[in-house]
């Protein structure tokens, strides 16, 4: 892409986006003509060795850096370009941050670290805490409203921060490392809850990861190396198993004009045998 | 102890502002122990500097500032007849409140003979007065109220004329003039009175022999000079005391506050650290020095850095309100440092349990 | 982010009691020397307001009772008589002396009252005779207690035995108290016997103090004629006079002290709570969000420690009399409204170092420490 095009639906768009610290001599390239685009209900997981740039290229998609070159633009707004005081508008209504640390208000209980992000974003206090109260508890944190971050387990943490990522309804969801600090189980857990944000409340998620096991909920794995995205992966379902596996590297077969990707011949035998009594499984794709 | 300055020295800022505070509360101390050295040396100024080793008062007046005092007639006769007594220098006094444009200044009028002395010891300008209608002012009283050489001044319904300006005739709270002694009478309506006589003795003469035969006499009540400061020194302690005792202890008591908190901050801030170096192996006595240094090191730096404003304070108070009188004692800026140690130890007490507590296995909490 | 304040205000208990507390004694400073500034004014009046007459005549120009002295002839008692709205007129004599005790000597202003005087006597008993007639004293109960004197003891007073028959309340202060002799035994120990001091006069009913003073003035020769309340105020100018400077210069410490103690405290809680705030910022709080909380921070502490401040100096107003002594503090509303304002201004003053500290925050922050 050359150009900044208002595609029909398109969330986030990213063009030719670099970014360079310093000057002379330590100079550094960080970012180096990244291009993407997320559409609406997607999950894009950025992968990438420490270093990789993976930290400067979400803080730019969060419009807390400002790219050296090229353009971010979401839902049609060029937000690379807003001067600085129209930025926290953007970032309160407009993403949902999610971090590793959780990093949660230590002084305030569940309800009001999520509260008091809707408060900031213009809503009357009584307003704040119901929708608060009501996304924690679809949540499952109905029993832990008013209880400090001191006395919350890390998955409980981890849920408190996505319900206050998710209160003021933004389109793009970055988490950075949602999974590092929490067990197996608990990380699976989360792990599913954002697939869910993406797909039944349509929003696009992007995940900057180290974590293997996201690739199973992504729709897209973007590897990122030396501030370069070096390898795409596209992420499909298996329908016959319902395993995820990377198209690019997957046994595929057409059925009715569209591609199936399977993980192993047996599994794409058995479509090609009796493609209908999958179908099902086809319509959950995406 | 490069681990304590370390810590202490990362944030400069706050720093600082502590080691501020804690000078802010030493010059607090040493300012309110100055003033009252000063003001004592200007309660006794009159006292200290008149003629003679003995004043003869009123029976039962035993201060110069308290009661009113008036000698029974002829008394000074009666008093130059003892043996080693060689003049009765006879002083009216008394308080009066001057009506200085719109302010109300209490002063202490002295009614003597020139010619005898009791008045002013020191003129930084003009002379003493000659007629009952001349007036000898303070300096620094007279500029604090724009009163100049040749100015009118009322005193109790009457004008009189300054012709004279002394020195080290004043205090904050009141000041000393000076009139002839037959002016100050027709003011006080009371003719040929006398409130105080100043006895001069001769040299060798026994001080003792001559207190004791004054006090022989009857209606007097003699005294040395010494004493009568020292009750006068008194009456004023009782008033100033208390409220100074208030402050001195309020001053402390923040100072101690500032120390505490910078140094509980450091400390809460570093618990994984000192955890580390405990599960290293290091003994309590370790990290009870570190904190103990930061402590001193606050404590001490403030408490320099306070007899400096201290000093920079009087200066500034006394030029721009001459009438105060700030005197710093070697004694007291000793004393004053030791309260400054004084705050580093009690601040120190709590961190020191914090980090006594402190489980190595800290270390591996997340 | 009101709510954000309060909350990171009591999260750090130890903080919090240090700022507060900080505050608190660096206003207590200030309220105190008010107090007792204020208190010393009430005593200095409290026999002017209480000596039952509408109007004070002294000498000509005197216009003070402490710190002064006034004579007037007695002719002029009678010549004030008859000034028309004068209803009754009583003098009185005065001056500072001694009451002297066994070894305890006590500053006191010894009131001479004229037999039956119906004004300016003690105003309060608490026990014994009302009025001291020849040979006897009225004496501060306070003052009697500390020096050990009971009702019927001997003390000396301008030389002479007098027995104490009565003890009053109200009239003691921290330097001196009253003390009423009989008339006589003032004129005969003074040897003036021609002279009164004071003159202390009651206005007919329906007769206003102020035009009867002025009538006085006007009519009566050499003398000075104020309403009970100017006089009153002549009184208390004297000393808010004297303490003007002294006032101000302990203002202006108590106010740097607790400005000190609260730039420190505020300026470390913010410190301690920086990757929070860059991280808000992250998530879209504008620097004016930050800085209302920070604001508020600083607001709520000074307020707690301004009530806290306010309530120590009270209990000192109960504590101190009930240890017997005569120090009297008195809160003035004055003192309140200027000791409010000093921390208010403290209050936004030290939440200047915090909001540029936040001002400075790079929401990026909040990614790093990994």
């Amino acid at each position: 892409m050359t150009n900044i095009s208002q595609v029909q639906g398109e969330t986030l768009q990213i063009a030719h986006v670099t970014k360079r610290y310093g000057s002379g001599s330590t100079e550094v390239t960080a970012v180096r003509d990244v291009s993407l685009t997320v559409s609406p209900g997607e999950v894009v997981l950025i992968m990438g060795p420490s270093g990789s740039g993976k930290t400067t290229l979400l803080s730019m998609l969060g419009a807390l850096l400002k790219p050296t070159e090229g353009a971010i633009q979401l839902n049609g707004t060029i937000i690379s370009a807003l001067a600085e005081n129209r930025l926290p508008e953007i970032r309160l209504k407009q993403f949902g941050f999610i971090f590793q640390d959780f990093n949660l208000l230590s002084a305030l209980t569940a309800l009001e670290n999520v509260a008091i992000v809707a408060e900031l974003a213009g809503n009357k206090s009584g307003a704040a805490r119901r929708k608060a109260a009501s996304l924690l508890t679809e949540l499952g944190l109905g029993e832990r409203l008013n209880s400090l971050p001191e006395k919350l387990s890390g998955g409980e943490k981890q849920r408190v921060a996505i319900a206050r990522a998710l209160v003021n309804d933004p389109a793009l969801i970055l988490a950075d490392e949602p999974t590092a600090n929490l067990d197996s189980k608990i990380g699976h857990e989360i792990m599913r809850l954002l697939r869910n944000i993406a797909k039944e409340q349509g929003r696009s998620v992007v995940i900057v990861s180290h974590d293997q096991r996201i690739k199973d909920i992504a729709d897209r794995v973007l590897w990122l190396e030396d501030g370069e995205f070096k390898e795409t992966v596209t992420m499909a379902v298996d329908p016959v198993c319902g395993m995820s596996v990377e198209r690019e590297k997957a046994i595929s077969a057409e059925w009715k004009g569209q591609t199936f990707y399977f993980c192993a011949r047996g599994c794409r035998d058995d479509f090609v045998n009796d493609p209908k009594k999958f179908h099902l499984l086809i319509s959950q794709e995406s | 102890m490069s681990l304590a300055r370390r810590n202490l020295f990362q944030d400069k800022t706050r720093l600082g502002l502590s080691i501020f505070g804690v000078a802010l509360a030493v010059m607090l101390i040493l300012v309110l122990k100055g003033f009252l050295t000063g003001m004592n040396r200007q309660i006794t100024s009159y006292i200290d500097h008149s003629p003679g080793s003995i004043i003869l008062a009123q029976e039962d007046v035993v201060n110069l500032l308290g009661a009113t005092s008036l000698l029974p007639e002829g008394i000074a006769q009666r008093a130059e007849t003892i043996r080693g007594v060689d003049e009765a220098i006879p002083i009216l006094s008394q308080f009066v409140i001057l009506d200085l444009h719109d302010k109300k200044q209490p002063a202490y009028m002295i009614g003597y003979e020139p010619k005898q002395g009791g008045g002013p010891w020191e003129l930084t300008a003009g002379r003493e007065p000659n007629s009952k209608r001349e007036i000898v002012f303070d300096r620094i009283f007279a500029d604090r109220h724009d009163l100049n050489l040749g100015d009118q001044v009322e005193v109790m319904g009457k004008d009189f004329t300054i012709v004279g300006l002394s020195n080290g005739t004043t205090s904050w709270m009141t000041s000393y003039f000076f009139v002839r002694k037959d002016a100050a009478e027709d003011l006080l309506l009371a003719s040929d009175a006398t409130s105080f006589l100043l006895l001069t003795t001769s040299d060798g003469a026994n001080l003792d022999d001559i207190l004791r035969r004054l006090n022989d006499l009857s209606g007097v009540n003699a005294l040395t000079k010494r004493e009568m400061a020292a009750n006068d020194l008194k009456l004023f302690a009782k008033v100033f005391s208390a409220p100074l005792k208030l402050m001195v202890g309020i001053a402390f008591l923040i100072g101690t506050m500032i120390v505490g908190l910078i140094i509980y901050t450091a400390t809460v801030e570093r618990q994984r650290e000192y955890g580390v170096i405990k599960a290293i192996g290091a003994k309590n006595r370790f990290l009870y020095q570190i904190v103990l240094t930061q402590a001193l090191f606050a404590s001490i730096a403030g408490s320099m850095l306070g007899v400096l404003l201290a000093n920079g304070a009087a200066q500034w108070i006394m030029t721009t309100r001459p009438q105060f009188l700030i005197v710093f004692d070697p004694v007291d800026s000793g004393q004053a440092l030791l309260a400054g140690l004084g705050m580093a130890l009690i601040a120190s007490i709590f961190p020191t349990r914090v980090m006594a507590r402190l489980a190595p296995a800290e270390v591996f909490r997340k | 982010m009101i709510r954000l304040a309060f909350r990171n205000l009591f999260q750090n208990k130890i903080r919090l009691v240090i700022s507060v507390g900080g505050v608190a004694l660096a206003l207590l400073l200030i309220l105190s020397l008010d107090a007792i500034f204020t208190g010393v004014e009430r005593r200095v009046t409290a026999y002017i307001e209480h000596s039952g007459a509408d109007i004070w005549v002294s000498q000509a120009d005197v216009r003070n009772m402490h710190m002064a002295s006034s004579s007037l002839p007695d002719s002029v008692a009678r010549k004030v008589k008859y000034v028309p709205g004068v209803a009754s007129v009583t003098p009185i004599l005065y001056l500072t002396n001694n009451v002297v005790a066994g070894d305890e000597r006590n500053l006191a202003y010894i009131i001479g009252l004229p037999e039956n005087a119906e004004f300016g006597g003690p105003w309060s008993i608490s026990s014994g005779q009302s009025l001291p007639a020849q040979g006897e004293t009225i004496l501060n109960r306070n003052i009697a207690v500390n020096s050990g004197i009971a009702l019927g003891d001997e003390v000396e007073i301008l030389g002479d035995e007098f027995k104490v028959t009565g003890f009053s309340e109200g009239t003691a202060s921290l330097v001196n108290s009253v003390a009423f002799i009989s008339m006589d035994d003032f004129e005969e120990m003074r040897g003036s016997y021609d002279t009164v001091s004071f003159l202390l006069v009651k206005v007919s009913d329906g007769e206003s103090p102020e035009v009867v003073a002025a009538r006085i003035k006007t009519q009566v020769r050499d003398v000075t004629a104020q309403t009970r309340t100017d006089f009153a105020t002549q009184e208390r100018q004297v000393i808010k006079d004297m303490s003007t400077d002294l006032i101000t210069i302990m203002n202006l410490i108590g106010f740097l002290i607790g400005l000190a103690v609260m730039a420190l405290t505020v300026y470390t809680s913010t410190l301690s709570r920086r990757r929070e705030y860059g991280m808000l910022k992250a998530l879209g709080a504008r620097n004016t969000d930050l800085y209302l909380t920070v604001l508020a921070q600083a607001i709520l502490s000074v307020v707690l420690g301004f009530l806290f401040g306010l309530v120590i100096t009270l209990l000192l107003t109960v504590v101190i009399p009930i240890f017997g002594s005569n120090l009297l503090l008195v809160v003035s509303r004055v003192s309140l409204l200027k000791v409010g304002s000093v921390s208010l201004v403290i209050a936004a003053v030290s939440a200047m170092l915090p909001i540029r500290q936040i001002a400075g925050l790079d929401p990026v922050m909040v990614f790093r420490g990994r």
